[in-house]
């Protein structure tokens, strides 16, 4: 007779190797198909906006030299921008943007800075999770508690894209509160206002911002809005 | 008192017995064929498989059947020697002994067995033919030729072995036979039939079709490696039916045991 004991710990062993494969390739299909319909939820959901969102954000890569040469002539550029602002004949708002304090950002306290850093990393997370609808609102109700300029100029940045003009001008408005050096919302409140049909406005605004600071771009988009080529 | 599967056991006992002769469908045709061939004018019937695959069983059964109506005879060992081999032929032709100290003349064989053409039709069934040399094989060539004896020469279907059936066989008038493995039908058949005729019906009704398309993928058809496995198999059922009943399910062959009997016979490994 055979060694039973042994031969049912050969056939333990056996089994065991047997069944590996089979248990691994299990494994690996639940979590291939966990990751699978994980991914495309996630991309059903936020394909459209992140698109959106990354376009704009590309758009606005030229202007970042631009802002940054403007903040080294800051005094000057400041009241530059604000005195095309104060042309403005329509806006009501627009005297709290002469009135408003420069540098508001340099001026919270780390505290504040902090929450912001928070705030941000939080608009994108909900940006993914939310509809591209429901983002936006979510990112506005959030500006009124946080009024980060990032924000805001996402916004302004966003519904020109849309072709919501009046919201972009408006936004842009906003961006152009908190930081008066911001070139970008300058002109994406010009855009808008040439978009709605406000050329002139728009015109004598960029004319004066020009003059004042011979920006380049700014003699652009003059040119584009002159010639109807916007 | 005598487990069960001690009898079952014994019924795969591998052995040439033409008690045990199952009738399947492969080996009817393959009896049918040999019957029919036998009945030409052929000098040489070439009976060939992989070893396990029925030849000797085949061979014996034919001679079983046709002993009363033919001279034929079954030689199931290969002689040690060549005369050995003449002194066994001898008696069958003259049907009487080789007198001691004396040699068979082999020239005087052929004259001997060209006299009976017409008169006698002897049929020597060779098994393991493999064994002999060219030489001797040669010689038996030669026998044939007298048509006084008609050889049925079984051979091992290797590599080598179809060599020696392509040099010697192939180029003369003979018959080729092949006996394959069994496929899972008749393989099923003949383990439920060999069960069957000693009334172990229960315990052929235990094994499953899931159990013998593993039986039949461990043994690929073959005979001799099933009767192996499936004593194999009954033994560890024999030890757990006398020592750890718990561990035998007698309404269906459990896979565990015929896993066991597979990796104790190697056809699996851990």
């Amino acid at each position: 007779m055979y060694d039973i004991k042994h031969l049912e710990d050969e056939w333990k062993k056996y089994r065991k190797k047997k069944l590996k494969p089979w248990a691994i390739g299990i494994l690996s299909f639940i979590l291939l198909s966990l990751f699978t319909v994980l991914f495309l939820m996630n991309v059903k959901i936020d394909m459209g906006f992140l698109k959106t969102y990354f376009d704009v954000s590309k758009e606005t890569l030229p202007f970042e030299g631009k802002i940054n040469g403007i903040q080294k002539k800051k005094d000057q550029n400041s009241v530059l921008i604000n005195s095309a602002l104060d042309r403005l004949e329509t806006n009501n708002v627009t005297n709290r943007v002469v009135n408003q304090p420069l540098n508001t950002l340099v001026e919270m306290d780390e505290l504040q800075v902090k929450d912001l850093a928070q705030a941000k990393t939080k608009m994108h997370l909900e940006i993914i999770e939310s509809t591209s609808v429901k983002a936006y609102a979510d990112v506005e109700k959030r500006f009124l508690e946080s009024h980060d300029i990032d924000d805001a100029l996402f916004l302004a940045r966003s519904y020109y894209k849309k072709g919501a003009y009046e919201k972009s001008e408006h936004w842009a408005l906003e961006t152009n509160k908190l930081d008066e050096e911001s070139e970008e919302s300058l002109f994406i409140f010009v855009k808008s206002k040439a978009k709605q049909g406000r050329k002139n406005e728009a015109v004598a605004i960029l004319t004066v911002y020009i003059k004042e600071s011979n920006s380049q771009e700014g003699k652009k988009l003059l040119y584009q809005i002159q010639n109807d080529t916007l | 008192m005598k487990s069960r599967y001690e009898i079952a056991k014994s019924v795969f006992v591998d052995s040439v017995d033409i008690d045990d002769y199952i009738d399947l469908n492969a080996s009817v045709t393959a009896y049918q064929q040999l019957r029919h061939s036998m009945d030409k004018p052929l000098k040489m019937i070439l009976l060939f498989g992989k070893p396990g695959t029925g030849k000797s069983i085949l061979l014996n059964r034919i001679q079983e059947k046709l002993k009363d109506q033919k001279e034929i005879h079954y030689f199931d060992t290969p002689a040690i020697n060549e005369k050995e081999f003449f002194h066994k032929l001898f008696k069958i032709l003259t049907q009487k002994d080789l007198p001691s100290n004396t040699e068979v003349n082999f020239s005087a064989l052929i004259d001997f067995c060209k006299n009976l053409r017409g008169k006698r039709e002897i049929i020597i069934l060779l098994d393991e033919a493999q064994m002999y040399g060219p030489e001797m094989m040669e010689k038996i060539r030669l026998l044939s030729d007298s048509r006084a004896i008609k050889f049925v020469v079984s051979l091992h279907k290797t590599d080598d072995e179809d060599l020696i059936a392509k040099e010697h066989f192939q180029s003369r008038i003979w018959e080729v036979i092949e006996l394959k493995n069994a496929t899972m039908e008749d393989q099923t058949a003949y383990i439920h039939k060999k069960l069957l005729k000693k009334n172990l019906f229960e315990i052929a009704n235990s094994i499953k079709e899931k159990n013998m398309k593993r039986i039949h993928k461990y043994t690929k058809g073959n005979y001799r490696e099933c009767n192996k496995l499936l004593f194999t198999i009954f033994e560890i059922c024999e030890f757990y039916d006398k020592n750890e009943p718990s561990k035998v399910n007698y309404a269906k062959m459990s896979d565990k045991i015929i896993e066991m009997s597979a990796l104790k016979l190697g056809y699996i490994n851990v």
